[in-house]
């Protein structure tokens, strides 16, 4: 077998690709690490102080909006995946339609985020669609507050609506890798549908469901426009507090402070991922 | 007996075939339906408050619009900024584009075509930009521009809208350089093809569909590109989102909203279905499948 190496002219053509990508997004991490202990500071001097951190962590806010983003990643990741996989399973087999279905429901993949937010502020704001109907069902006697609420419905419907498509593809091209022959044979030593399903069907699309999941965890977490579109009014998002922290108070360092917090549990979420990828599959 | 004679005609096996085919037809009726309402109700919703007749206010609790007119359009048009943001975005993404293409595609053939040592981890600094929370670096991003003087330029918003598409862009090309034969290359360089044959005979119309791929999901991630372009281009530049955002800030104006969203969504799903007949397989989820 070939050796592995790298010649020179390799590295010459990674440069633009991947030295891009590192110079641009590497410098603004370092910043952000860096600003958040005082150094580099613009408000003027630049001095190592933990001040920052304590100002940001006593604050209860920071407590509440990290508890806020968390909730929201995880509820929006689950979230989507559960909607998604019967989905998947649906169009794992083709058939008459499917080839037209399958266009219509990537078609949110291509609304943007803001657009899709907006789309469904029309269905579930208060004087909504949704609201309307039930009450000329007579199901409600008052509309239900399902925008701005306290608890962030909203926000996760709007993710998954979003999401469910990019969540779908993924998902679809991890049940697409299992062979029939392996359900079939399942089938033939007597397995029924919902064995079939715990045994085969989610064990086989584990990594497909573990990328979304995280992919999912982190747009979620870290998301800004549609928390300030449809999110509650009190605790705001990590994003939103470190925006407001950054453009209005003018308080950047502090705002470091929230990116680097950001920063490191979007990290430590893709670590666990790949340790579960690791035990799902087994090391190779 | 009756049943006995019935069962002769047609056996068992082919009515609960037949049963099966009635249920699973059921079951795909059913399935549409909800689809297209899950997909088709939000959009409907927007195209008829962008149509609301100002003199006729639609209010709750009416379930449709008592009348419609193209006001809404006209007024958007006549006394927002949105023509300037259109022609921004719509000079931006081809422009992105074109720089994300020629910086990815040497990085990409690496990639995709030789061995090297450590290429899982260049692979996952390709996927940084959008691993990376993109309020975090639209900030810390904006302090970098702000140091080398590119903030509220245009050529700032196209360097960030080219590192924000590049993802896709290496991603989806790397995987069609890896799905190139190498057989065909070595057969090609038996029969003596120089450099310039092999990329304009092998590589050229091999990686074409992904190159394309590569280039529509590189131009709809820079129209809908909100967080950086909020941070580093306003209020200097407007481009479509930025603008809807701010209709939907502090005076919600929600048929002025529905009619930039329309304006933002049908070019997408236009393209959306441009993809999907030029592309047999998923690109997206071959080059993100995996990280």
């Amino acid at each position: 077998m070939k050796k592995k190496e790298i010649s020179p002219i390799d590295v010459l053509m990674l440069i633009p690709g991947v030295g891009f990508i590192l110079l641009f997004i590497g410098s603004s991490i370092f910043l952000t690490f860096v600003q958040s202990f005082g150094l580099f500071s613009i408000t003027g001097k630049s001095l190592f102080t933990l001040e920052n951190w304590k100002a940001i962590l006593q604050a209860r806010e920071s407590i509440d909006s990290l508890l806020f983003s968390l909730k929201m990643g995880v509820l929006s990741s689950i979230g989507t995946v559960v909607v998604a996989f019967p989905v998947a399973l649906f169009f794992r087999k083709g058939g008459t339609g499917k080839g037209i279905l399958g266009s219509i429901i990537k078609v949110p993949l291509f609304i943007p985020a803001l657009v899709a937010a907006f789309l469904i502020l029309n269905l579930i704001s208060y004087h909504g669609l949704v609201n309307t109907f039930l009450m000329r069902l007579h199901l409600i006697s008052e509309p239900f507050r399902m925008l701005n609420d306290k608890f962030g419905w909203g926000v996760v419907f709007i993710q998954i609506w979003k999401n469910l498509p990019f969540v779908l593809l993924i998902i679809m091209a991890s049940l697409a890798s299992i062979r029939d022959d392996t359900i079939d044979a399942a089938r033939n030593l007597g397995a029924g549908y919902w064995s079939i399903l715990f045994r085969i069907y989610i064990p086989l699309a584990m990594p497909g469901i573990l990328v979304s999941m995280i992919l999912m965890f982190i747009k979620a977490f870290g998301d800004f426009p549609i928390c300030s579109v449809a999110g509650p009014i009190y605790p705001a998002s990590m994003a939103q507090r470190m925006q407001i922290m950054a453009t209005i108070y003018q308080e950047w360092d502090q705002a470091a402070v929230l990116g680097v917090m950001i920063i490191v549990t979007a990290f430590i979420v893709i670590w666990a991922y790949s340790r579960l990828a690791e035990f799902v599959k087994g090391v190779d | 007996m009756a049943s006995t004679d019935s069962m002769a005609k047609k056996p068992l096996y082919l009515i609960q075939a037949q049963k099966m085919r009635n249920f699973y037809l059921l079951l795909m009726s059913f399935f549409m339906i909800i689809l297209i309402l899950w997909v088709g109700i939000p959009i409907l919703m927007t195209v008829m408050w962008s149509l609301v007749d100002p003199k006729n206010p639609w209010s709750y609790p009416n379930l449709f619009p008592p009348s419609f007119s193209l006001a809404q359009w006209k007024y958007v048009f006549d006394y927002t900024n949105i023509g300037r943001a259109l022609r921004t975005s719509y000079t931006l993404a081809p422009l992105s584009v074109l720089l994300s293409l020629v910086l990815s595609l040497p990085t990409s053939y690496v990639l995709g075509r030789k061995k090297i040592p450590g290429k899982k981890f260049f692979m996952l600094v390709v996927l940084l930009p959008i691993i990376m929370p993109g309020m975090v670096v639209a900030l810390f991003l904006s302090r970098v521009f702000a140091a080398l003087g590119f903030s509220q330029t245009f050529f700032g918003l196209v360097l960030a809208h080219t590192l924000m598409s590049m993802p896709y862009m290496i991603r989806v090309m790397t995987t069609s350089f890896q799905a190139i034969p190498q057989d065909v290359i070595d057969a090609a360089e038996n029969l003596g093809a120089t450099t310039f044959v092999k990329i304009r005979d092998i590589f050229l119309p091999m990686i074409r569909p992904g190159l394309l791929a590569g280039m529509i999901f590189a131009f709809t991630v820079s129209i809908e590109e909100f967080n950086l372009t909020f941070i580093i281009g306003t209020p200097t530049f407007e481009t479509i989102p930025t603008i809807l955002y701010s209709f939907m800030g502090y005076n919600f104006i929600r048929t002025n909203a529905s009619v930039v969203a329309l304006l933002m969504m049908t070019p997408n799903i236009i393209m959306l279905f441009i993809v999907e007949r030029f592309l047999k397989s998923d690109y997206l989820a071959a080059s993100l499948g995996k990280m």
